[in-house]
């Protein structure tokens, strides 16, 4: 089955490099580079209140990027800076670059279409549209202009091959997404981020409303993933930031205490405070 | 020992009291459909079913009876006012919920003190909260008010393109019922947008949707069925509207053929022949069984909401994919419709403040030249015409309606949420007759009336009282049902563990928390009966308007006009149209008052909570 699936990867076309060469304007950023996001000197406010401060950090290309650190550390905060959905929340301000992908999003010029197609968004919640399965995945690439069934088709068969729910889906493709069971939804919802070909994909907290058994299938989904995409996780299971990431990195009252390889993270933190919160003394 | 017996015996003994209660919904809808199909058989046997339905001449001279014209007419201008109201109030809605503004930014630099002032005034308000409001006032409106506007305006813009310089007819009806229906499909629609969960909305942007894509693709779509009960509850209040259909229909019975061709609905068959009527004559059995089919109509439509599915179930069949795997896939920008769709919010909600505004100025304008305190209150010694006996009128309506209807309506909602078990089939049942009741026109009200209570008192304040305890029940029922719910289950229990029974928990601690509810449903219950007319016209009687007097109204024995009825006899007679108007304006200030009163009750519940 995997190999199958493995074969399937290889057969899909890069569609980035073809579309750079039809000008398309989706396409706006330039992953070549190792770093596939920047964060300089990020401070953001939600009002007065200061939630981020000084952030610095580099996401190394193609890797899982794990965010740690007790609740209202500011970690999901970042997060969602980085696809501009906290545009979404009022008095939100940020200060600094962020750079994706050689282009700095909060640039005035930055186009959020463009933003979201290239970097993906996992909820917390599954949150599956009320749509049959194929529709949830062929939703975005509609919205982007794809109307052919053929082209629509292999999107959906390629993202689900993806997020590894095709065997359990192909015969289900009609029904309501929310007859899923919450790990499948999960899933779904990866599936219909990759929809998109993201080259970036965020997940906040993507396991906690879920069980063990669904959790440990989204954390190998996600080590497959990473041959593809960048990943940036946030989460509060310091197991699961140990299994499955590269690099970590520790917030605390919005600041970034401590940001490195993984192992280095959890085998000899530089900080007391990572080291306090690794071993489970506060959090 | 006897005193624990005692409260057994109070506890049993109220319990049947409330489901007493809740059982009036089932007596008065078997009553309703009972006296009318019962007074409509003579008709239905003397001219047959089939061509009581499908005759196409009305005419009572001859004593010919075919309702097919009626029908049809009825049938035509609901859809096309549902069309245009329903396509104007959903995406009115949408614009409320997602593109007003929550404050006006008007910026002015000019020097004069004054409108600097006004400017920082206008800009204080919350534009969404002020928009809420006055579509929850014009739903409040009296249907005699939008007949007068519809006749003054609607119509007479209308002679403008009628060939016949007239304006009366189908167009004109379905343009003042599309302006009725809006208020009430704009804010089912906002209630269901609003309860979209958030995070669809959040989900499309996340895939790089627009707002205006994510809105339309996603948060429209999932709120359908709450869009289609809307709508059908929208078909529903213009299929049963009376008064207003009856000052701008033209009234004859014709095939609608035409934009102004004067027609004749359901309702306004009944309203415009039940004066003239011969008691037990033919005629009058053929306006009752009008009644009975109007009845079956809005009772089916009503119960297609239930048809209605709640959520997406999936498709049916298995989806075989044929993708093509080698076909070049590039994305690119798509989605203009979406953004055009929503500059057609703001057309809507344009075009829906400037009708809202005619209305209230047209009224304002016309009206307060006309105010005087001799108006208002002159007595019987007052040579003009004076409102004084409508007010009091109008005041006997409430009091007696709601020394009723409110005891009967928090009786049942008390059985509903303190005693019966959630889900149960007699509960469901309950529901249902509720509902049933909720939905039917008050002009069949009336003819129930007609047929009940005016035998029974005479066509007398009390007659038009005993009918508006059913209209106004459900509504009682409904908002003291939700305000029980929301006190919470600890109270209650922290009353029974202090070994208070069953019925002084109810009255010492659950009835005075849900006091602020249950006032708001008194103040929509007075809202409701002061804007009833067609319910009334024949069961406390229209009185011409140079024999109303102080004197005759004081005894509720005596039929009496309350200020609607009042105003519709102006135009009825054909007079004094500049006191209808005063009218109107005494109704619209009593109608925002009464918002007022419901809006700072709702305040300060949510303060203390």
């Amino acid at each position: 089955m995997k190999l199958a699936r493995n074969k399937k990867r290889e057969e899909t076309p890069v569609a980035p490099a073809k579309a750079e060469q039809n000008k398309n304007d989706l396409e706006i950023f330039d992953f070549s580079g190792e770093v596939a996001v920047s964060v300089r000197d990020v401070d953001l406010y939600y009002g007065d209140f200061q939630a981020l401060k000084k952030i610095n950090m580099n996401v190394p290309k193609r890797r899982i990027t794990a965010m740690i650190g007790p609740s209202g550390c500011g970690k999901s905060t970042l997060l969602k800076t980085l696809n501009r959905m906290n545009d979404l929340v009022e008095g939100c301000r940020v200060e600094g670059t962020i750079e994706i992908g050689g282009r700095n999003i909060y640039d005035k010029a930055t186009d959020l279409a463009a933003l979201r197609k290239n970097v993906g968004m996992v909820f917390q919640k599954p949150n599956p549209f009320p749509m049959s399965v194929y529709d949830n995945i062929a939703y975005a690439p509609r919205t982007f202009g794809i109307r052919q069934k053929g082209k629509l088709d292999a999107i959906v068969e390629r993202s689900l091959r993806q997020a590894a729910m095709w065997d359990e889906l192909k015969d289900r493709l009609n029904k309501s997404a929310l007859g899923l069971s919450g790990g499948q939804q999960q899933r779904l919802c990866i599936a219909r981020a990759l929809s998109v070909q993201p080259q970036v994909l965020l997940m906040d907290e993507p396991t906690s409303a879920l069980d063990p058994i669904s959790t440990g299938k989204i954390e190998e989904l996600c080590s497959e993933l990473k041959e593809q995409v960048t990943i940036v996780i946030v989460t509060h299971n310091m197991q699961q930031a140990a299994r499955i990431s590269d690099k970590t990195g520790f917030f605390l009252l919005g600041e970034l205490v401590e940001f490195g390889d993984t192992d280095d993270i959890f085998t000899s933190p530089k900080h007391p405070e990572t080291e306090r919160y690794i071993t489970g003394r506060f959090g | 020992m006897v005193k624990i017996n005692k409260t057994k015996f109070q506890d049993a003994s109220a319990k049947y009291l409330f489901i007493l209660c809740a059982c009036m919904s089932i007596v008065a809808v078997f009553g309703i459909i009972g006296y009318i199909l019962y007074d409509s058989l003579p008709a239905l046997r003397e001219i047959g079913v089939f061509k009581f339905l499908f005759g196409s001449v009305w005419k009572f001279s001859s004593d010919t009876y075919g309702i097919l014209p009626m029908l049809v007419s009825t049938v035509v201008v609901t859809l096309m006012a549902v069309l245009l109201g329903g396509v104007v109030g959903v995406f009115t809605a949408i614009f409320m919920v997602f593109w007003c503004p929550d404050k006006l930014r008007v910026r002015y630099s000019g020097g004069n003190a004054f409108l600097k002032k006004f400017v920082a005034w206008l800009n204080r308000f919350n534009l969404r909260a002020v928009f809420d409001q006055v579509i929850k006032l014009l739903a409040g409106i009296p249907s005699v008010i939008y007949g007068y506007f519809g006749l003054q305006i609607v119509v007479r813009a209308m002679a403008q393109i009628d060939p016949n310089y007239r304006g009366f007819g189908a167009l004109s009806t379905c343009i003042v019922l599309a302006i009725m229906i809006v208020p009430t499909i704009t804010s089912l629609t906002k209630n269901a947008l609003e309860a979209v969960p958030e995070h669809y909305y959040e989900g499309a942007l996340a895939v790089g949707n627009s707002k205006a894509q994510a809105v339309f693709n996603i948060v429209l779509p999932a709120a359908r069925s709450g869009i289609i009960s809307a709508l059908i509850l929208g078909i529903g209040r213009a299929v049963g509207e009376t008064m207003a259909v009856q000052m701008v229909s033209g009234g004859t019975a014709n095939f609608p053929t035409g934009l102004f061709v004067s027609i004749r609905t359901l309702t306004t068959n009944i309203v415009a022949e039940m004066g003239e009527v011969v008691s037990g004559s033919l005629h009058e059995s053929a306006l009752i069984a009008t009644g009975l089919v109007l009845l079956v109509l809005v009772l089916l439509i009503n119960f297609s909401i239930n048809l209605v599915p709640k959520e997406f179930k999936g498709k049916r069949g298995v989806k075989v994919l044929h993708g093509d795997a080698s076909a070049e896939i590039v994305y690119t920008r798509k989605g203009v419709i979406p953004e055009i769709l929503k500059y057609f919010t703001m057309v809507c909600a344009a075009l829906v403040v400037i009708s809202l505004a005619a209305v209230i100025l047209f009224i304002l304008i016309n009206g307060i030249p006309h105010i005087s305190w001799n108006f208002l209150f002159g007595g019987d010694d007052y040579q003009g015409n004076s409102l004084l006996p409508a007010f009091i009128s109008t005041g006997y309506m409430i009091l007696f309606t709601l020394i009723i209807a409110l005891p009967l309506g928090i009786g049942a909602a008390v059985f509903f949420v303190e005693y019966a078990k959630p889900g149960s089939k007699a509960v469901k049942v309950l529901r249902t007759f509720t509902d049933t009741l909720a939905g039917v026109p008050s002009i069949v009200f009336g003819l129930f009336g007609y047929l009940l209570f005016t035998k029974l008192v005479g066509r007398s304040i009390f007659a038009g009282a005993f009918t508006m305890v059913l209209v106004v029940l459900p509504t009682i029922i409904r908002s003291t049902e939700e305000s029980l719910l929301a006190v919470p289950m600890a109270w209650r229990e922290a009353s029974y563990g202090l070994g208070a029974g069953k019925i002084r928990t109810i009255f010492r601690v659950v009835l005075p928390a849900a006091f602020p509810g249950i006032a708001t449903a008194t103040v929509l219950a007075i809202g409701r009966i002061i804007s009833e007319s067609a319910a009334l016209i024949y069961t406390s009687g229209m009185l011409s308007v140079d024999s109303s007097s102080v004197s005759m109204a004081l005894n509720p024995m005596n039929s009496g006009s309350t200020l609607t009825v009042f105003m519709y006899s102006f135009f009825a007679e054909g007079l004094a149209f500049e006191e209808a108007y005063a009218t109107a304006v005494v109704l619209l200030v009593i109608t925002a008052l009464l918002n007022l009163i419901v809006r700072s009750i709702e305040k300060r519940v949510r303060k203390k909570g």
